[in-house]
């Protein structure tokens, strides 16, 4: 090869040996940025207070678990909220995407187009938008303040992503199951329920896995449609606790300590579902 | 006469139609069951609240008290107010992470492409960000960057990098820079996946014919890579642009959208409206300009993943 930036050493070229460096250094990099915030933390939910203007290091002096029992102690019954919450948005978007994204996906019928992109177009609303409608609408109806009412509300999130993406892995599956289930005596019915929902299981996997992540995770409704008197989940008991320049005394330590307990759930699920997830992003 | 026939003929048109309409209802009539669900989704909480949010507009609407009819009062009102337009300029800038969450994004993936160990647990890390609620790592990154006690500034000034910390909390563009970085740390492993997926479905064989014509790198970047890609980046960039422009969580916790109106961008503005004062009117005339702000992405969107899906049909 002439170009005057690869010398040819056999068949390793010095261009190659450079960008094999740097695909190391990058990614090495990138793992350290997304990995040394959480050891800090981890480091710190076990530093006692008074030992917090000293100089940061990864390994605290006196360790103490004192954050840990008094960070669990004070979540706990909104750990529980945020368990049944979540949950149950899960299940909910299940019976209402699945078939959905089935129908959308195999089979044929007037106006599947438009019904597609009014999905879509939902997809790609900006949400938070109507907050304002469903809070109002939630205090007329009783909705406000109970766990169905947040139930309900995430269905808004979940959704249209999840048609989104569950289309996707129903259109992968051979053309004609159906057909042959029914050749074997199979209603539509049952060859949707007994052959296609097996061979989708993945997909279902991964959309449950993001309909519980978004019910555990979400701030927006969760601190909207709750007040103090209602089932206020984990992560708006966050809010607020840096103070907003209140000029109260922060206990990083617990504060460390509860962001670690609220995100375990869902990092450990993420750890489960993984496999699954990784083939739910194709664009198609 | 004439008129009998015609009106005979539309008649038994008239019900062949009607007859045509209900047999396509028969015909389909499982995949209307199976959508069902997804339609009432749909009316019930798409549609009724976005057009209940525009009729909401012409009132004063306190939450939970009688609203009063104000006509467009409210968007007067917020057209004549400084703030939005500090507000409005804010959620130009921070729509700059959306491009830095790419551009991260792309080196990521194509580096991980790159390498043949490792690939899980490396991607494993990267989705940890994504996976934690968007308010814990909003607070983590709150303590890391707290000025006075937080490692990040204390070491900075301890090797002597910066001679004294700064508090950015009081600075609207160092305000800003902050919420942009956190926001980008937290989101773009999401453009990873899209990325890193359509990276996977591109033909080993289309490599080796760059090879062969003697491409280089970056040649094969542009030529082949790229091209393949442009569909998933168009429309993982629509989604991120707008789902970035809605969250609130971690600007709150950060800044809570000071100093002043530096950072509150459209979503923290509607949210300090809401919850801070409950105006809902105000609130969602401001969220109507950020739909009007997004509206164009959805159609690059729908073109981008019609262009996808034709693609992977043929």
């Amino acid at each position: 090869m002439s170009t005057g930036s690869s010398l040819g050493l056999g068949d390793v070229e010095i261009g190659d040996v450079w960008t094999r460096f740097m695909t190391y250094v990058v990614l090495t990099f990138l793992v350290m940025v997304n990995l040394v915030p959480f050891l800090f933390i981890i480091s710190v939910s076990f530093t006692p207070p008074e030992a917090f203007f000293g100089d940061p290091s990864l390994v605290p002096a006196n360790p103490t678990l004192e954050a840990w029992t008094k960070g669990f102690a004070d979540l706990r019954d909104n750990l529980v909220n945020s368990a049944i919450i979540a949950t149950g948005t899960a299940v909910i978007s299940m019976a209402i995407t699945i078939p959905g994204a089935y129908a959308f996906a195999r089979k044929r019928f007037y106006g599947k187009k438009v019904g597609f992109y009014a999905i879509i177009v939902a997809m790609m609303f900006p949400y938070i938008l109507l907050v304002i409608p469903v809070m109002d609408i939630w205090n007329s109806t009783g909705l406000y303040n109970t766990i169905p009412g947040m139930w309900i509300a995430y269905q808004i999130f979940v959704t249209p992503f999840a048609i989104w993406i569950l289309r996707d892995f129903f259109q992968k599956l051979p053309q004609d199951l159906e057909e042959a289930a029914q050749v074997y005596g199979c209603t539509q019915f049952s060859a949707f329920v007994r052959v296609i929902l097996p061979l989708a299981a993945p997909g279902i996997v991964a959309v449950g896995f993001l309909a519980f992540l978004t019910g555990w995770n979400d701030f927006l409704f969760s601190n909207l449609l709750t007040t103090g008197v209602g089932p206020v989940p984990a992560v708006p008991v966050l809010y607020g606790t840096i103070g907003g320049g209140s000029g109260e005394r922060v206990y990083w330590g617990k504060l460390m300590a509860e962001t670690l307990i609220i995100g375990a759930p869902p990092t450990v699920l993420y750890l489960f579902a993984r496999n699954y997830l990784e083939n739910a992003f194709a664009v198609k | 006469m004439a008129t009998e026939v015609s009106d005979a003929s539309a008649e038994t048109e008239g019900q062949s139609r009607m007859a045509s309409v209900w047999e396509t209802f028969e015909e389909n009539r499982f995949s209307y069951l199976l959508i069902m669900p997804t339609l009432v989704f749909l009316v019930l909480l798409m549609w009724i609240p976005f057009l209940r949010g525009v009729w909401m507009t012409l009132y004063e609407w306190p939450f939970g008290g009688s609203p009063t009819w104000i006509g467009l009062e409210n968007y007067a009102s917020l057209l004549e107010w400084k703030p939005f337009y500090t507000a409005f300029k804010a959620t130009l800038w921070f729509s700059l992470t959306t491009a830095f969450q790419l551009l991260v994004a792309l080196v990521a993936a194509l580096s991980v492409r790159e390498i043949s160990r490792f690939t899980k647990a490396i991607t494993g890390i990267f989705l940890l960000a994504y996976t934690v609620p968007p308010l814990v790592t909003g607070t983590i990154w709150a303590y890391l960057l707290a000025p006075d006690l937080g490692p990040f500034f204390t070491l900075l000034t301890e090797w002597g990098v910066l001679s004294e910390t700064i508090y950015w909390g009081t600075n609207g563009s160092a305000s800003m820079a902050v919420i942009t970085f956190v926001t980008t740390w937290t989101f773009w492993p999401f453009m990873f996946l899209i990325l890193s997926a359509s990276l996977q479905n591109i033909d080993e064989e289309l490599y080796e014919s760059a090879q062969i014509y003697g491409a280089n790198r970056l040649q094969t970047f542009w030529n082949v890579t790229l091209p393949h890609m442009k569909s998933a980046i168009l429309v993982a960039v629509s989604i991120r642009l707008i789902w970035n422009l809605t969250k609130v969580s971690q600007v709150l916790q950060l800044t809570n959208g000071g100093p002043g109106y530096d950072t509150s961008v459209l979503a923290v503005l509607l949210y300090r409206f809401a919850y801070g004062r409950g105006q809902m009117g105000v609130a969602y005339t401001v969220g109507l300009v950020l739909f009007v702000v997004t509206i164009g992405f959805v159609f690059v969107f729908i073109r981008e993943f019609e262009k996808a899906s034709e693609e992977a049909t043929a």
